[in-house]
């Protein structure tokens, strides 16, 4: 496969995004609004209830602030036009071109992603201006953690994918995807640290997928996870992978042949 | 505004076409009802799993903290119901579809009102459900007072919500594109009003309190079913209870700004 096509998808898509200015400032504003959010919620709470060990405020107010500047990555959805590409029967055309449809969503999502990293660095100052966010724990947690992110950015990108492809089946999945999405948000830590849920639902959510797309990285982050448990962790991020890749390319071989574009 | 019986026959079309879309819809509406069930378990759960580690939000339980979230949603979702198209207008307005409202006999806002859409009662019931479930929960005492107030609450919280809204629809006549602002203030009533007022800066409190009133949807009733003592702003235990007050002002207000704005529109678009 070349990849010299999909790298200039990428760019046309940065490019794409880059003209909505309007909704770069609307993003940096309700990131301001929760930021000063999580440090009155979580200050409230320190204030009146004993500290749980190994989580003081500094670290809970890092790991709510760091989630939210990831959400604006993960939050991204390259495969969000798969959808449209099916209820309007344009994909037709698309299996035509000499291209790897699964391929040119990644790369396009790739390109919109960057765009919006961008935002994290403005993001970022600004939430400095509220809350005192820690740096990664160690150079070695920092790099852990960027192994993390890029593992949790696959996973998040192969679970939008499967979900986009369910539209092979039903031609209305948004309000699916949208249950996913809040579900996910819930069971990834990235609302709340996954050590919050009591007793046996934390073991299970510690286990779901989910949880390889914002806990492992940000846990990695905070150096929550160390020596050995590293290699674990990123390990179990690794099998999700695969796991949601091979389920990828079943649906999507599955949903390939039972394309019946719509008339009109 | 026509007769009253065409305004009724308005709003009875409407709601058989709404009714007619839901039958025609089936998956759609289960799908979207998930939905609803979705983002409210998953919003109060979170507040649980939170308050299950940390039992005191500046003084208020999870039980507590239920019910708060139970007086929002009832009047968010009676609001939904009956005027969620008010939030749609200045997507009309850059599509440039508003301009059909203005050539139609009939009040405009009364038309965007009654704009056929898949608002389904399926939140209220929800929303009815939960306050049932957080009332019992939260040891409030189900009496004479209780059951007054609770509609009035629910009035003043679907005003306040309509006055907030009508406003932004309005301003979207001078500055076409409000996205930004709408984004601000739905995240600021949609996660703000989860915990009590008190955990905010003096700025922000004053700010839900008399500027975007939607601490009288349910922080300040709240501390009247609940008897709560030493909460910031609330100068009087009743305070809560001037929601329909509150509300009532409030969307004078937007109704008096709506109608400016419009004759400004009016104007550049002849």
């Amino acid at each position: 496969m070349r990849l010299e096509p999909y790298l200039q998808f990428a760019s046309k898509a940065f490019q794409r995004e880059a003209t909505y200015r309007v909704e770069v400032l609307s993003e940096i504003g309700s990131l301001v609004l929760r930021v000063y959010l999580i440090r009155a919620l979580w200050t409230a709470l320190y204030a009146h209830n004993p500290a749980p060990p190994n989580l003081p405020l500094h670290a809970i107010i890092t790991y709510s602030t760091v989630a939210l500047l990831l959400s604006l990555i993960f939050e991204v959805d390259g495969t969000r036009q798969l959808r449209e590409k099916i209820r309007l029967g344009t994909i037709a055309t698309d299996f035509l071109k000499p291209i790897s449809l699964p391929a040119y969503l990644f790369s396009d999502g790739v390109g919109m992603t960057l765009l919006h990293a961008l935002n994290v660095v403005p993001s970022l100052l600004f939430a400095l201006l509220l809350v005192h966010v820690d740096p990664p724990a160690t150079a070695s947690a920092t790099g852990a953690f960027l192994a993390s992110f890029a593992l949790g950015y696959a996973v998040n990108f192969l679970l939008n994918f499967c979900m986009n492809c369910v539209a092979f089946w039903t031609l209305e999945t948004f309000a699916l995807q949208l249950v996913v999405r809040w579900l996910s948000d819930l069971l990834s830590g990235a609302i709340i640290p996954l050590a919050f849920f009591p007793g046996i639902f934390q073991a299970i959510v510690l286990h779901l997928p989910f949880a390889a797309i914002y806990s492992t990285p940000l846990l990695l982050y905070l150096g929550m996870i160390q020596g050995p448990q590293i290699g674990r962790a990123l390990l179990e991020q690794a099998l999700w992978l695969a796991a949601f890749a091979g389920l990828g390319a079943l649906i999507w071989s599955r949903g390939r042949d039972r394309v019946v574009v719509q008339g009109g | 505004m026509g007769s009253a019986s065409g305004v009724l026959a308005v709003i009875g079309q409407t709601w058989r076409i709404r009714l007619l879309t839901m039958l025609e819809y089936k998956a759609n509406f289960f799908m979207w009802f998930a939905f609803t069930i979705a983002y409210h378990g998953v919003a109060i759960a979170a507040l649980g799993a939170t308050l299950y580690n940390f039992p005191s939000l500046a003084g208020w339980s999870f039980r507590e903290v239920a019910f708060l979230y139970a007086l929002w949603m009832l009047g968010h979702s009676t609001h939904n119901l009956f005027f969620f198209s008010v939030g749609e207008v200045p997507v009309y307005v850059q599509e440039g579809s508003f301009d059909r409202f203005l050539v139609r006999p009939r009040d405009v806002l009364f038309q965007i009102v009654s704009v056929p859409n898949q608002q389904w009662p399926d939140e209220l019931v929800l929303a009815i459900a939960w306050f049932a479930f957080a009332t019992w929960y939260a040891h409030v005492r189900v009496d004479a007072v209780f059951l007054v107030a609770v509609p009035l609450v629910v009035v003043g919280g679907v005003l306040i919500d309509l006055a907030i809204s009508l406003a932004i629809a309005t301003l979207s006549f001078w500055f076409v594109r409000v996205d930004t602002l709408r984004w601000v203030v739905m995240s600021l009533e949609q996660e703000f009003t989860r915990y009590p007022v008190s955990i905010y800066t003096r700025g922000v409190r004053i700010l839900l309190a008399y500027v975007l009133p939607y601490a009288f949807m349910n922080y300040f009733p709240a501390v009247f079913f609940l008897h709560k003592t030493g909460q910031s702003l609330a100068v009087v235990p009743w305070l809560g209870l001037l929601a329909p007050v509150v509300g009532g002002l409030w969307f004078a207000a937007a109704y008096a700004f709506w109608h400016a704005g419009l004759n400004r529109y009016q104007g550049t678009g002849s």
